[in-house]
């Protein structure tokens, strides 16, 4: 019986009229209770690295929940970390931490560059040629009109 | 117990289109490329320009454990600080795919830059000559990590207010460094200006 508009926020949710655009302020290490970093030491996965749903994770989505459940729910297909932070609006750090619960817990596959890529000189040749085949615009070929 | 909310506006996660049956094909081999450079430089416009989709933002929250400080217990005032950083991505091959990062280029962002970058092929430094100093932080960063990086200067209008030499005077950059005019806004722009940073990449792994 709350008197006069509807309660909102109490859980640091969005109601329908809030902006969409930012992630609750209150909540993003709640969902980790409170770790900032994943439960293996030294550094932590890299932005770009690929996350993978597991047949077992797709499986138990529905037991998951929150956070959990989303993460697992979009990556279907390989996503990078940063893509799901950004698609789900959660910090970075936060999918970071669950991601490593999840793959502890069988649920999602986590496929961490190798750390010498940056020296690798056929990835170097590959990405090379494949930025010179980009055309200068986006727009349809020219020539052919 | 509170009911799971329901989705705000957008349907950010599970959508239908979604429900798709599991693909079991092999993630690609992601690599990256971090652009920086000062605010309001024509990071973002550059990631837009070659990226494959709209940009994207993640805020990542940086706290002082991120900047290197180990026990909470002892900091009594903990700040926390929230970045956005945009990136975009660019599928090269079915195996192999490029993600650009438009990092912050203040100062304090540093041991951001060290979580991002670790790993990157090399680096593009944007830098707007009527705001030079914007971007010594990342000049300075980036030579001293030894990462493959070129500065790019955005040619606002089409035209730039010094001249290149200017400029790499003004900054200090080793000769090695290449200095380049580019357009943030131009897609074949954009390309070259990666391009010039992945040739040193490989100049460096032939070395």
């Amino acid at each position: 019986m709350t008197a006069g508009g509807t309660p909102s926020g109490e859980h640091g949710f969005t109601g329908p009229g809030d902006p969409v655009g930012r992630a609750p302020a209150v909540r993003p290490f709640l969902v980790t209770s409170g770790r900032v970093a994943g439960a293996r030491s030294g550094p932590q996965i890299p932005v770009e690295t690929q996350i993978v749903a597991t047949a077992a994770g797709l499986e138990q989505l529905d037991l998951l929940s929150f956070e959990r459940h989303d993460i697992v729910a979009a990556c279907r297909r390989p996503q990078s970390v940063a893509e799901v932070a950004a698609r789900l609006r959660l910090h970075l750090n936060v999918v970071r931490v669950l991601a490593e619960d999840l793959r502890s817990s069988g649920l999602l596959s986590v496929h961490v560059p190798r750390a010498d890529t940056a020296r690798d000189l056929s990835v170097l040749r590959r990405v090379i040629d494949g930025l010179r085949s980009i055309p200068d615009s986006r727009g349809t070929l020219r020539d052919t009109s | 117990m509170v009911s799971v909310p329901s989705r705000t506006p957008g349907g950010l996660s599970v959508t239908p289109a979604d429900r798709a049956p599991a693909g079991r094909s092999a993630p690609p081999l992601p690599v990256k490329m971090v652009i920086a450079g000062g605010f309001g430089v024509g990071k973002t416009t550059a990631v837009g320009a070659i990226s494959e989709i709209r940009p994207l933002t993640t805020e990542a929250a940086i706290t002082e454990v991120a900047a290197g400080v180990d026990d909470l217990s002892h900091t009594p005032e903990k700040a926390t600080t929230t970045v956005a950083m945009d990136f975009g991505c660019l599928t090269i091959d079915a195996q192999l795919k490029l993600y650009l990062f438009g990092t912050p280029g203040q100062e304090r962002f540093g041991f951001m830059w060290d979580d991002l970058v670790q790993g990157a092929l090399g680096c593009l430094v944007i830098v707007d000559t009527r705001r030079l100093d914007d971007c010594y932080a990342a000049v300075d960063y980036f030579e001293h990590k030894q990462i493959p990086f070129a500065v790019a200067v955005n040619a606002f209008d089409g035209r730039v207010e010094h001249n290149l030499d200017e400029v790499r005077w003004a900054l200090d950059v080793a000769e090695h460094v290449p200095v380049v005019v580019f357009d943030a806004r131009e897609r074949g722009s954009v390309r070259d200006a990666l391009l010039v940073v992945l040739e040193l990449a490989l100049a460096r792994a032939r070395a």
